[in-house]
């Protein structure tokens, strides 16, 4: 038996790693059901169904979910930057689209492999970061919104420009994307897809709370709350939020590929400040600087979106901003937020409950 | 040489060393204007700049309002290009519509009424409810059965509508009437309920909203008394709706026959008025909870925006239309266009001056009203004391508070200013840009550049940005047409024209980088 620290064996710690990783495990152990249940439950079709890509509620809402996890991932790299580190960046829906526009591309006109794709996407990603990090040490709080929302806002014009027609499909979109690989094809293998994207998620997203309990987080949550005080310590906050940025672009522009591969057209509405706000609106519903909020904002968006849609047609658009507008005036610690501000008043209660009973 | 800083000449070079960074931007923006100009033709110059004046002016009008808010209250409104595109549908509505407005206003001034008695409504909040949280669920009951008696009321009134979906009840069709001049008013539409019942009814739903909204606020005041003035508003209010809805025909009829001029003037009257209530509506209910949390004010300004564009899709549809031109600057036929700047006043649509041709409205009429606007509010705010108290409160909000002023008091009134001033904007720029719901988003991304070159928190600022920005976007546009010469492309540069904001923004952002508090603005300490 190997023993990795002092007096904990390999085992042990495996044991705890589970046990303090169980609630991710559970969930992502019933996504991973959830098909097939759907499947039995809803469609009445067998679990072979699923395996077949048959037509049903099974392969809607895998497709659907698969939505959900691009929201989250997108919303998640949000969070690192707002939430985490405390940047306001209007532009963050340019992370998103560079991903999406340049995988998109270098599949279509480059005619590229798809792992040399990715890894002009990942290079171009990092470079857009790099981009947004030259203005980080001369402005700070609302001249950085300001510049952010700047360079988004041009790289959103010049996508739907028709001189870039023939690249980047002008107000239309990119469309006729050919599929990059056979398994990574949504809609002829959706539910390799889905479990790709599913894991994808669950990787970023214990990444994600590894940084954020690292010192890397814990300079970065310093920057959030008090910049000078962490410049004071020592810290050279550049290069932190530069890292931040770095990370929050290479998981934005993975979101983007993954939304290219799902989606059949990319629409320029991806870079619009429209879609900034949605990443906005998705961790204020999860809750800001709270990491799972993202996940949890962005399945709680998507189906209200989804359902309001269905339900009320045009008039959607007009209840989600009214929700909006309730959100942050009575729930601005979000629904992870609140819940870990209350989840000792909800355990203490709920103590209370028990002992009444056993009286 | 006994001390240096007595030295006029070393003083001079100080000086001119702490602005070197101002010097260098102002010689690239300098350089670059001349470097466009040089591509326009020469018979293009007058009219270029004139209609680049008159883009800076529409841009100045919002800028103005949003530069005002930031610098006072630090809230970067996102909602300004919104209600900029209010003021435009509001005065379309007005200037085209007027039957529709009188048929709205009855119910909105019944329902305001109850609000005048807020005495009255406190202290019966203060009898309800003892704890924080029955009071919180007795107040959204209140407010909840409040708005559905109103929406059920309100609807009982006679409404006449138009209908985006059916063409002869469409605001296209409108515009085009009212060009023709056949328009008429719109058949009366009769109450739902019987006249009194409705109002009554209307009465209440305003009651339950205005106790709704003071048991909901967390100061309990017992001591106030309604007072005669009190009752001498609400008594105005509600004769004021009766009067209306008795002479509502005879109105109409005046109002239709009214030249277009005159309906012009009203609108822009309506919708500064409109926008204003609208502003201060938004910041006591909305944005004034939130002065302790920054961020949550940017957002909700973001979700205010988009609801407003909703309403208005709901309510005037998807379709973009146009606004005709008042008469006055319409005119055709002989002796038309007129020469020179005594064209100006010949009712011609176009004149003639220094070799181009110009638009009386386009690059006379709001190139004025933009003149009029700066000149107004720059004495506003040197001259009189709420200037002055602005002024001191974009420096320092808590010393002028600690000094007795009611700050909240002027932070509303000047959020009601600054929408004021954009929806004054949209009523101008409707009839030269048409209506649509994109048009707020266009010019508050002008305006955010504007402000961001000139300085956020300058007033003089905003208008020099507003004037260069809409400079560069007309002249790139001008000169886009014959072909940009870039080094390594073979041919020159056609960019299609809706690449030109992007040289706005690019400005912006050069210049934001060179000097991070804009040209006239102060570096933050």
């Amino acid at each position: 038996m190997t023993t990795v620290r002092d007096g904990t064996t390999l085992q042990s710690s495996v044991r705890r790693w589970l046990h303090h990783r169980r609630g991710l495990l559970i969930a992502t152990g019933l996504m991973v059901l959830f098909p097939f249940v759907v499947s039995l439950v809803v469609d009445g079709q067998g679990i072979s169904a699923v395996f077949a890509n048959d037509e049903g509620n099974a392969r809607f809402l895998q497709g659907l979910a698969i939505e959900i996890f691009i929201l989250a991932l997108y919303a998640l790299s949000y969070d690192l930057i707002l939430g985490v580190t405390g940047l306001l960046s209007f532009g963050h829906a340019m992370f998103f689209a560079v991903g999406a526009y340049t995988f998109g591309i270098m599949l279509k006109t480059a005619e590229l492999a798809w792992p040399t794709a990715l890894l002009v996407v990942l290079a171009v990603a990092i470079l857009q970061a790099l981009l947004f990090g030259v203005v980080l040490p001369r402005v700070k709080g609302i001249a950085f919104a300001l510049i952010t929302l700047g360079i988004a806002s041009m790289f959103w014009i010049v996508i739907q420009s028709s001189d870039l027609s023939d690249y980047a499909g002008a107000e239309i979109g990119l469309q006729g994307i050919p599929a990059p690989a056979r398994f990574l094809d949504s809609t002829n293998e959706r539910f390799v897809f889905y479990l790709i994207t599913l894991a994808i998620l669950v990787m970023v997203y214990m990444l994600y709370t590894r940084i954020a309990d690292s010192p890397l987080g814990k300079v970065a949550n310093a920057i959030r709350d008090n910049e000078d005080r962490a410049l004071m310590l020592g810290f050279n906050t550049f290069w932190f939020k530069l890292v931040v940025l770095v990370i929050a672009s290479i998981t934005a522009a993975l979101a983007g590929t993954i939304h290219t591969i799902h989606q059949p057209i990319v629409t320029p509405n991806v870079a619009s400040l429209g879609y900034t706000v949605t990443a906005l609106l998705v961790i204020l519903i999860g809750g800001v600087g709270t990491i799972s909020g993202a996940i949890v904002g962005a399945a709680v968006f998507r189906l209200l979106q989804y359902y309001l849609d269905r339900w009320f047609g045009g008039s959607s658009d007009l209840l989600i901003g009214a929700a909006y507008v309730l959100l942050v005036l009575y729930l601005p610690y979000g629904i992870v937020g609140t819940w870990r501000v209350k989840r000792l008043q909800i355990a203490d209660g709920r103590k209370r409950l028990a002992a009444l009973f056993r009286s | 040489m006994t001390t240096a800083t007595s030295s006029p000449a070393r003083r001079r070079s100080d000086w001119f060393k702490e602005n070197r960074n101002r010097f260098t931007t102002l010689a690239i923006l300098v350089f670059l204007l001349l470097a466009a100009m040089s591509g326009v033709e020469r018979d293009d110059w007058f009219s270029t700049i004139m209609q680049g004046l008159s883009v800076g002016a529409i841009t100045f009008l919002v800028a103005s309002g949003l530069s005002l808010i930031f610098g006072l209250m630090d809230v970067l409104n996102l909602a300004h290009g919104e209600l900029f595109m209010l003021g435009a549908y509001v005065g379309w509505t007005v200037y085209t519509r007027f039957d529709t407005v009188v048929d709205i206003l009855v119910p909105l001034l019944i329902l305001s009424a109850p609000f005048t008695l807020l005495p009255l409504w406190r202290r019966l909040a203060a009898a309800i409810g003892s704890t924080p949280l029955g009071r919180r669920w007795a107040g959204l009951g209140l407010l909840a059965a409040g708005a559905t008696t109103t929406f059920v009321s309100v609807t009982r009134f006679p409404l006449v509508i138009w209908d985006p979906g059916n063409f002869a009840m469409s605001p296209s069709n409108f515009s085009v009437q009212i060009d023709l001049g056949t328009l008429a008013p719109l058949p009366p539409d009769t109450f739902g309920w019987p006249a009194v019942i409705a109002i009554l009814a209307t009465l209440l739903g305003g009651s339950l909203l205005a106790l709704g909204f003071n048991v909901l606020r967390s100061q309990i005041d017992e001591r106030t008394v309604v007072t005669r003035k009190h009752l001498l508003g609400f008594g105005v209010l509600i004769v004021t709706a009766i009067v209306l809805l008795a002479v509502k025909e005879p109105l109409n009829e005046w109002v239709f026959g009214l030249s277009t001029t005159w309906r012009f003037f009203l609108a822009m009257v309506v919708s500064v008025a409109v926008g204003s209530a609208a502003g201060a509506l938004i910041e006591v209910a909305l944005i004034r909870p939130l002065y302790d949390r920054p961020i949550y004010q940017l957002m909700m300004t973001l979700g205010v925006g988009f609801i407003l564009i909703e309403l208005v899709r709901e309510v005037w549809g998807r379709p973009e239309f146009t606004m005709s031109r008042p008469a006055a600057f319409n005119g055709t036929g002989p002796g038309c266009p007129g020469e020179g700047l005594g064209g100006f006043f010949s009712g011609c649509s176009t004149l003639e001056a220094f070799g181009s041709r110009l638009r009386v409205y386009n690059e006379g009429f709001v190139i004025l009203a933009g003149i009029v606007v700066l000149i107004g509010v720059t004495l506003l705010l040197k001259r009189t004391r709420i200037g002055m108290i602005i002024r001191a409160g974009v420096q320092d909000p808590e010393m002028v508070e600690a000094l007795g002023i009611n700050v909240r008091r002027v932070f509303t009134m000047v959020f009601a200013l600054g929408s004021g001033l954009a929806a004054f904007g949209g009523v101008l720029a409707a009839p030269s840009i048409g209506l649509g719901t994109g048009m707020g988003a266009v010019f508050l991304l002008s305006a955010i550049v504007a402000l961001a070159i000139g300085g956020l928190t300058s007033f003089p600022g905003a208008a020099a940005g507003a004037v260069l920005v809409g400079l560069l976007q007309q002249i790139i546009i001008r000169y886009g047409q014959s072909g940009i010469n870039l080094p390594f492309l073979d041919e020159p540069f056609k960019p299609s024209p809706t690449l030109v904001p992007a040289a706005a923004i690019l400005l912006m952002i050069v210049v934001l980088l060179v000097l991070p508090a804009g040209l006239f603005g102060r570096s933050e300490r």
